[in-house]
């Protein structure tokens, strides 16, 4: 016998005679329970729940606001060194003509050559899109590659089946300040629905992207005395701007 | 002896010196008071908490009831996904597996995102042995692997430490002197854990949960280390145990909804990696290499036994926060890489009934660790069953006769009047304003650690005939 199977038949053979002492339940359905939602508008209390984790909403009334935004975070941060996403809003709203006007030096964490690295870690700011945003919990979602939402759970998203998202780990990691660009039609109300955009489709499993992460305000620790100290692995700093 | 340093199976004499620590105590009382009370209104604040966790409960029921067939499951999409999935059946095969993993591809530096399981099978010194340089990265870890002491609570491993005593440690190994404020501490962390990442070949991490369905792995911190851990080194290791692994991917909401609340009352922890695989084509960054070590070391006995539950601990601290034994000796007292009341079960069920006789007994049995617990573990029902284990395997003949004798007591009205009356005449010989603070004989354990109250001059019997007369 190879060890996967020494190791799989004592686990079969435990859960027959743990299943034997409690009978083996059905799986449930979850159904409604534990759906919090976020009422009739999502933005407020996402907005409220970011500032409860210690991040920055930041609402903007048009594309020309939102730049606006994102120049003065910019330069109020004195931050030379920016990484951007490629794509998505980030695109949109014209960003790294902009900060590179404002004599910024700009690299679009796409197709850099191998020297990335140090790029990454030297970075000051990091300037991302989001796949979502969770209104429950105040939470930015970045994925590794873009997410295909089914079209019938595709709720909260404008234009069925379109592609969302699609940033590298590094952007909202590395640097000491993160600002994440999103619309509105990115916040999700609850967290289930966020899980439900990859539920199967028949039996054939979807399979998220190789990282996805939830990111809920500014990194933290409480490990000297449980004095919240902020930025100790992670960004220090987390704005959301929200366009409309 | 150092209890922070060594496992031990000292119970008592381990508490002793814990509770004559009076920095330990005060440290003890803060963290636990914080955390419970956002435990208690995180619990409040989330509709139909109750049943959310009894759904999370049944989640694990079910997926440790059909376990063999979820962790098939698990190993085709993680291989789909162009992960490995490895087999351990002890900490041996365990550390041997990731030994070789880091020998296979050449890695150097490890950095290492906190891990229970990690510290279950010792995995550090075995690394170290075998050339690879190992750096605990979540700050509570990198202060006490520096040390070289042992984690002293599920979630603030470092609990035990002070603003000062964090800055001698530092201090000494970074051979420069720090100030002692928690901000400049935590930023030297930052600045030589950074260097620490940008070096490192190897990431290794737990596992917080483990989808079948989709061979994914879920890493939940607040600074961002399991984050650094899974994004720079080109190598990833995950080791989990078995009983992690829950079906579906949709199960895994439901979980996070009641960990960080359970835990520390917020809502979400900071950071919630979801990973299934290693870097995909086209990335830019995340390893090349992804590895999951499924380790079983003693989980499936477990399976098969009454102590099944126990295998649906998701490790939030929560009970260790609520239980007022822990709250008073913390972590170290407890001997083994658990603590708390869930410390109580899983130490003796992993290293051994009889050598840990005083964990089972380390509780009142009030239940506020499984009023706390997310997945409302039974945690008193399964230590009243190891005290029966116990006395099976050593059978206590002097409290068996004292029983059998007040069986036969109780069972006679004339008697247990008569052995009443004695009892409040011998009692009230040592009576003093209304306590009792010295007894003789088996009655000495009690009085040598607080009062009991004297006999009331009139029993109840007494008053109550009284009364209907
Ligand atoms: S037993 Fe329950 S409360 Fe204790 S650590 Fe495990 S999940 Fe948390």
């Amino acid at each position: 016998m190879t060890t996967r199977e020494a190791f799989l038949q004592r686990v079969r053979q435990a859960v027959v005679e743990g299943n034997r002492l409690t009978a083996a339940p059905p799986m449930p359905e979850r159904g409604r329970t534990g759906y919090q939602g976020a009422g009739a508008d999502p933005v407020p209390r996402f907005c409220q729940e970011l500032r409860n984790a210690g991040g920055v909403a930041h609402e903007a009334k048009s594309s020309e606001h939102a730049r606006a935004i994102v120049r003065e975070l910019v330069s109020t941060k004195s931050a030379r060194k920016l990484l951007l996403s490629r794509g998505g809003i980030v695109e949109r709203l014209e960003l790294p003509r902009l900060l590179r006007d404002m004599g910024s030096e700009v690299l679009i964490a796409d197709a850099l050559p191998a020297s990335t690295k140090d790029a990454f870690f030297q970075a000051d700011l990091g300037i991302s899109n989001v796949a979502y945003l969770v209104a429950e919990t105040g939470t930015v979602v970045v994925a590794t590659s873009a997410i295909t939402p089914p079209s019938p759970l595709g709720k909260g998203v404008e234009g069925e089946g379109r592609r969302v998202g699609a940033d590298p780990r590094s952007i909202s990691l590395l640097p000491p300040v993160h600002i994440a660009v999103a619309q509105r039609n990115q916040i999700l109300p609850d967290l289930f629905d966020l899980f439900d955009l990859f539920s199967p489709i028949g039996a054939k499993p979807q399979f998220p992207p190789s990282c996805l992460t939830l990111i809920t305000g500014p990194s933290k620790t409480g490990d000297i005395e449980l004095k919240l100290v902020t930025g100790v692995h992670g960004p220090g700093e987390v704005h959301v701007v929200i366009c409309d | 002896m150092n209890y922070a340093k060594h496992e031990h199976h000292d119970f008592a004499g381990a508490s002793a010196q814990a509770l004559t620590d009076p920095p330990l105590q005060a440290a003890l009382a803060r963290l636990t008071d914080i955390l419970m009370a956002g435990n208690r209104r995180s619990y409040a604040a989330l509709a139909d908490s109750s049943a959310l966790r009894d759904h999370a409960k049944r989640i694990k029921e079910h997926a440790l009831a059909h376990l063999d067939r979820y962790l098939e499951e698990l190993e085709q999409t993680v291989t789909k996904r162009g992960g490995k999935v490895h087999w351990a059946a002890t900490a041996e095969d365990a550390r041997q597996i990731v030994v070789n993993i880091a020998r296979q591809a050449g890695c150097k530096k490890a950095v290492k995102s906190k891990s229970m399981t990690s510290e279950e099978i010792h995995l550090n010194p075995a690394l170290e042995k075998a050339g690879v340089e190992v750096t605990e990265t979540d700050f509570g870890e990198f202060i006490i692997q520096i040390a070289g002491e042992r984690p002293s609570h599920l979630v603030a491993p470092a609990v035990h430490h002070t603003r000062e005593s964090i800055a001698r440690v530092m201090s000494h190994h970074l051979q420069e002197s720090l100030p002692d404020d928690a901000r400049s501490l935590a930023m030297t962390g930052r600045r030589v854990l950074r260097e620490k990442f940008y070096q490192a070949d190897l990431g290794i991490t737990g596992a917080n949960f483990v989808v079948a369905q989709t061979g994914t792995i879920v890493l939940v911190t607040n600074e961002g280390n399991g984050r650094l851990t899974t994004t720079c080194p080109r190598v990833h290791v995950a080791i989990a145990g078995i009983e992690k692994v829950i079906p579906r991917f949709s199960d895994l909401p439901v979980f996070l909804k009641l960990l960080a609340r359970g835990a520390t009352g917020q809502t979400l922890s900071v950071y919630t990696t979801i990973i299934t695989g290693a870097r995909q084509p086209g990335e830019m960054d995340g390893p090349e290499e992804f590895h999951l070590v499924l380790l079983d070391n003693g989980r499936s006995k477990i399976l098969g036994s009454p102590f099944r539950e126990s295998l649906q601990c998701i490790r939030c601290g929560a009970c260790l926060n609520a239980c007022p034994v822990y709250r008073r000796i913390g972590g170290h007292a407890y001997g083994g890489v658990y603590s708390g009341p869930i410390g109580s079960i899983l130490t003796p069920l992993y290293d051994s009934v009889s050598l840990n006789p005083d964990l089972p007994h380390a509780s009142s049995l009030c239940g506020a660790c499984q009023a706390a617990c997310p997945v409302k573990i039974n945690i008193p029902h399964m230590l009243i069953g190891l005290r029966q284990m116990q006395h099976r395997y050593k059978p206590a003949r002097l409290e068996d006769l004292a029983y059998a004798a007040w069986k036969e007591v109780l069972r006679r009205p004339w008697l247990y009047r008569l052995s009443l009356r004695f009892a409040k005449v011998f009692l009230r010989l040592f009576a003093q304003d209304g306590w009792l603070r010295r007894l003789p004989g088996p009655g000495s354990g009690w009085t040598q650690v607080r009062d009991f109250p004297a006999p009331a001059k009139r029993t109840f019997r007494d008053r109550w005939k009284e009364l209907n007369s």
